[in-house]
């Protein structure tokens, strides 16, 4: 009967351990800065295309029905979600600050508001709205947010490039640290590397050896890491579903989507990479003293 | 006592030329040393604790590169070597450890298979030999003990036996017997002679026995200040 081959490398010590639980939480903190940051980035971009496609429009002396007329015609255009004329009750609170709660004289000659939402990536509607007014002769204007827009974009744009600054950090900390620990581990398997290099083995075969047993390790941590990272996501946008109002718009829009898959996927493998590199440098390194 | 001076008739398993090794921390320990071995000889070498034996012999067995000189090896340069090359030659050698360097976590068996294994044969292919040699050191029923359950000259003997395995053109021994009874002592001696006379396998023993030495007649070599010398004390000398 053919016996069976023991692994060339001891199973598992402390030491590795200790290289899979670092490996781990490098790459749960990786995988988490990497989800919320794309979080942070589809926040901002909503956040930001809300802004731009908020529209009033003011129109004075007319009535309501040509009122709601032009917000009709409005509404039928295909780059707007929504346009609608203020109801009283909302106009009064519009102006609650200036007159106080129920304070708004009655007769006051109070112009109708039309409130539009537009999608302005397809296209601003502001000139199709005032073509509307022109149409119904009504003395009217279209105040947009585009000059707010552009400072919040900007802050947007800021907020976007520290998230990407903070994953490609932590990023290249976890591949450094991941190395460094691979390197520590396998500097205390140096009596290995020796016996079985004195026994004829090639450098690639050794090299080998530890590299396999190095990418396997990270990649099952990694994988660890990955599963804790989405079990946290998991629970975020569950905490977020129930987020109302302008919480709700503030959280980071946490998700799981297709690169969300990907970047889950991605991290435990990357890791794996590095270890993987760490062992052959370390291995190939410490035979280059021998012959 | 002179400076050892090699013939060089032949062409030979082992031919040193102005070796010299220097460690970072210690400095030099082989100095300017000129050492023939003839293919099929049989050899001792002794010396002083610190003299520098374990570090010729690595050199012989190619752990580490000397820092001056030339080292030939069965009339290859192996300065002139690729690294797959050196591997295929150190194949061809056969080293028994002082300090034995078995793997723990190997049984008797795994460890004595380890030069077949790393060159890509089989279990199939040497279990019966890795057996039949581990029963020939007197370890038949230990054939599947991880290397920490066996006793000192337990894994002397399987380090021994790894030696053999691979039927080496060139045997290097760091103190052999140091670990044995002098019965197993004088069987695993015997059974270097025979490796010796029957096979051809050039064969260098480091060694404080003197009363080995004596009892086989073969050549010395003495290494003194990390320097080779011919010594003929023990009157055996070429």
């Amino acid at each position: 009967m053919s016996r069976r081959e023991t692994p060339l490398l001891p199973v598992s010590d402390a030491r590795e351990a200790a290289l899979f639980f670092v490996v781990g939480a490098l790459c749960f903190l990786a995988a988490l800065a990497a989800l919320t940051t794309r979080g942070t980035y589809k926040a901002a971009e909503a956040w930001g295309a809300q802004i731009e496609g908020d529209l009033t429009v003011i129109m004075r002396d007319t009535d309501r029905r040509t009122a709601e007329e032009a917000a009709s015609r409005v509404s039928n255009f295909a780059n707007v979600f929504e346009a609608r004329i203020l109801n009283d009750s909302e106009v009064e609170t519009l102006l609650e600050p200036s007159f106080g709660p129920g304070g708004m004289p009655q007769g006051l000659p109070v112009p109708f508001l039309m409130v539009v939402q537009a999608d302005t990536a397809v296209g601003d509607p502001s000139q199709a709205i005032e073509g509307v007014l022109d149409d119904l002769q009504i003395d009217g204007s279209v105040a947009g947010n585009a000059g707010y827009a552009e400072n919040v974009r900007g802050g947007l744009n800021t907020l976007r490039l520290m998230a990407l600054s903070i994953v490609a950090l932590l990023s290249a900390t976890a591949v450094a640290v991941i190395a460094f620990a691979t390197h520590a581990a396998l500097l205390a398997r140096r009596d290995i590397v020796d016996v079985l290099h004195l026994s004829g083995a090639e450098d690639r075969y050794i090299a080998g050896l530890f590299e396999r047993r190095f990418w396997i390790l990270a990649l099952q941590a990694g994988m660890g890491g990955a599963i804790a990272a989405l079990m946290v996501t998991a629970l975020i946008v569950f905490s977020g579903s129930s987020a109302e109002g302008v919480e709700a718009q503030l959280l980071p829009q946490l998700s799981l989507d297709f690169w969300d898959i990907v970047i889950l996927l991605v991290t435990p493998v990357m890791a794996g990479l590095a270890a993987r590199m760490a062992a052959r440098l370390t291995v190939l390194a410490s035979l280059k003293d021998t012959l | 006592m002179s400076r050892y001076r090699p013939d060089l008739s032949d062409e030979p398993a082992v031919r040193l030329d102005g070796v010299s090794l220097t460690y970072e921390r210690t400095g030099e320990v082989l100095s300017e040393i000129d050492l023939v071995l003839r293919q099929g000889s049989f050899t001792f070498l002794t010396g002083p604790s610190g003299a520098g034996k374990s570090s010729l012999l690595k050199l012989m067995y190619l752990a580490p590169a000397p820092t001056r000189g030339g080292i030939r090896l069965f009339g290859r340069q192996t300065f002139e070597l690729k690294r797959k090359q050196l591997a295929a030659l150190r194949r061809r050698i056969g080293v028994v450890f002082q300090e034995f360097r078995l793997l723990d976590h190997l049984t008797a068996f795994e460890n004595v298979a380890l030069p077949l294994r790393v060159s890509g044969q089989k279990p199939d292919a040497y279990q019966n030999e890795v057996i039949d040699l581990l029963r020939w050191v007197g370890l038949g029923e230990r054939v599947d003990a991880l290397t920490p359950s066996l006793s000192g000259g337990e894994q002397q003997r399987v380090a021994i036996a790894r030696a053999l395995i691979n039927k080496p053109d060139l045997l290097i021994a760091d103190e052999p017997t140091g670990n044995v009874d002098p019965e197993m002592g004088q069987k695993i001696m015997r059974l270097f002679a025979e490796l010796n006379k029957r096979v051809g396998t050039t064969i260098l023993i480091a060694t404080h026995d003197l009363d080995l030495i004596r009892e086989f007649e073969a050549p010395v070599l003495r290494l003194s200040n990390g320097m080779l010398v011919r010594d003929v004390e023990y009157g055996a000398a070429e």
